[in-house]
């Protein structure tokens, strides 16, 4: 299963690097945002909680665009039922799972230094703002692959997509904005329950979804 | 059954006005926001009820995946719709609260944007059901989306409001970060949440079963 599992994942980065469609959509929208609030904002050094807002906003909606594609993409090539013929859904859904992973912690990796030199936004708690980075990064991932295979499946996808993520995405970026603000004040002590919040909430969410992905799937 | 059923209805008859009497007449005002305070012992049976029916959706749903039955998915749709407007009432009721108590209609306090969040996935479901109609998989679908917003519950009401501070009710009510209420406002806040409890069962209940007599008049119709 591994194997086939990276296989699978190996084909996925293929395709996506070959057409780079996702890719340079969501790191142009993230340089372009980045650059525009900077630039907006006329170098006006902003408060730690707007800080975190502009930045959980960037970071989410470079993301988007490029997080249900994976899914989209397989609908609207065709090769959906291929897949659903040739693999077992959990290796899909793993494969897919990692994918988005992959993705949005790069955009993360993009988005956070552009950020940090643009905006001047200096984290005092390094290691506490790496952390809620990746596993901010990780939940949006976890929440968003279902998603994505839920809407590859209705019409009005793009829309339809941010329609029905946000709300179960707002307990993330709430509990990340929160997080990233404390570790951008410098008299503030952040402590690691929301960072165990933002763990378990990706856990229960990938839980549940490698559960119930075959009955999406093989729809 | 029946008798069981009607020992329900019977207490729910009795119950409710006893509820209305009890929170309006019986117990007394909480100190420094006076008869106001009595749309407590309304709007934490209603926030109640928009978890129950969370519960009962995601239920339905678990129940449709694993057997497939036509009536499973009505009923999960039905509890997301009763979910919508219980949520809508919390938040209206909350909303009105929040000014009696704080003077401001809306403050984004943890368990405010919980209750809204709340909303926000019913009317999401609701859009996604609406995107799916022709499809031969929409029932499957939208459950799946319903189970995944009921394992996302819990963080949302339970979690949240405790690792963030909130003026939410300890702060009301208590001194002592504790859930520390006088006895007769306690007493009439848990009878008005069980009897609530009943009310969204004999909802849920009649809403069911007219969907399935419904789904069987149009089916019928269909045939001939």
């Amino acid at each position: 299963m591994e194997n086939r599992i990276y296989k699978h994942l190996k084909k996925d980065i293929l395709v996506e690097f070959r057409n780079r469609s996702a890719v340079n959509i969501s790191f142009a929208f993230a340089g372009i945002t980045t650059i525009a609030v900077s630039l907006a904002s006329g170098g006006i050094r902003l408060d730690a909680n707007i800080q975190s807002i502009l930045f959980w906003i960037i970071i989410f909606f470079s993301g988007m665009s490029g997080l249900a594609h994976t899914f989209i993409r397989e609908e609207e090539e065709r090769t959906a039922l291929f897949l659903a013929i040739h693999s077992i859904p959990e290796e899909v859904y793993i494969s897919k799972l990692l994918f988005n992973l992959v993705f949005f912690i790069f955009i993360a990796l993009v988005v956070s230094p552009l950020y940090i030199f643009f905006m001047h936004a200096i984290p005092v708690h390094f290691t506490h703002f790496c952390l809620t980075v990746l596993f901010g990064s990780i939940a949006i991932a976890s929440v968003s692959t279902i998603l994505g295979a839920i809407v590859s499946k209705a019409e009005n996808r793009g829309t339809l997509f941010t329609v029905i993520s946000f709300p179960l995405m707002l307990p993330v970026l709430w509990i990340a904005i929160m997080n990233t603000t404390a570790s951008l004040e410098p008299g503030a002590a952040p402590g690691f329950q929301s960072i165990l919040f933002l763990l378990a909430f990706s856990g229960v969410i990938i839980s549940a979804s490698y559960l119930s992905f075959k009955f999406i799937w093989m729809e | 059954m029946k008798a069981l059923r009607f020992i329900f209805y019977i207490l729910l008859v009795v119950m409710m006005p006893v509820v209305f009497y009890m929170a309006l007449v019986w117990v007394p005002p909480a100190m420094g926001l006076g008869d106001a305070s009595r749309i407590l012992y309304f709007h934490v049976p209603v926030a109640w009820s928009s978890v129950l029916a969370f519960l009962a959706a995601g239920y339905y749903s678990v129940r449709y995946l694993a057997k497939e039955d036509y009536r499973y998915e009505l009923y999960a749709w039905n509890a997301a719709f009763t979910g919508l407007v219980y949520s809508t009432l919390t938040v209206v009721t909350g909303s009105i609260w929040a000014h009696i108590s704080w003077n401001i209609w809306w403050n984004w306090d943890p368990r405010e944007t919980s209750a809204v969040i709340l909303l926000l996935i019913y009317i999401a479901y609701i859009s996604l059901y609406s995107s799916l109609k022709e499809r031969p998989g929409r029932g499957k679908i939208s459950a799946v989306y319903l189970i995944i917003a009921a394992v996302v519950m819990p963080f949302l009401v339970f979690i949240i409001p405790r690792i963030y501070w909130s003026l939410h009710p300890d702060m009301i009510f208590n001194t002592k970060n504790k859930f520390d209420m006088e006895s007769s406002m306690r007493i009439t806040l848990f009878t008005s949440m069980g009897v609530f409890t009943l009310l969204y069962f004999f909802i849920i209940n009649l809403m069911n079963r007219t969907a399935v007599l419904e789904k069987k008049i149009q089916e019928k119709i269909h045939d001939n």
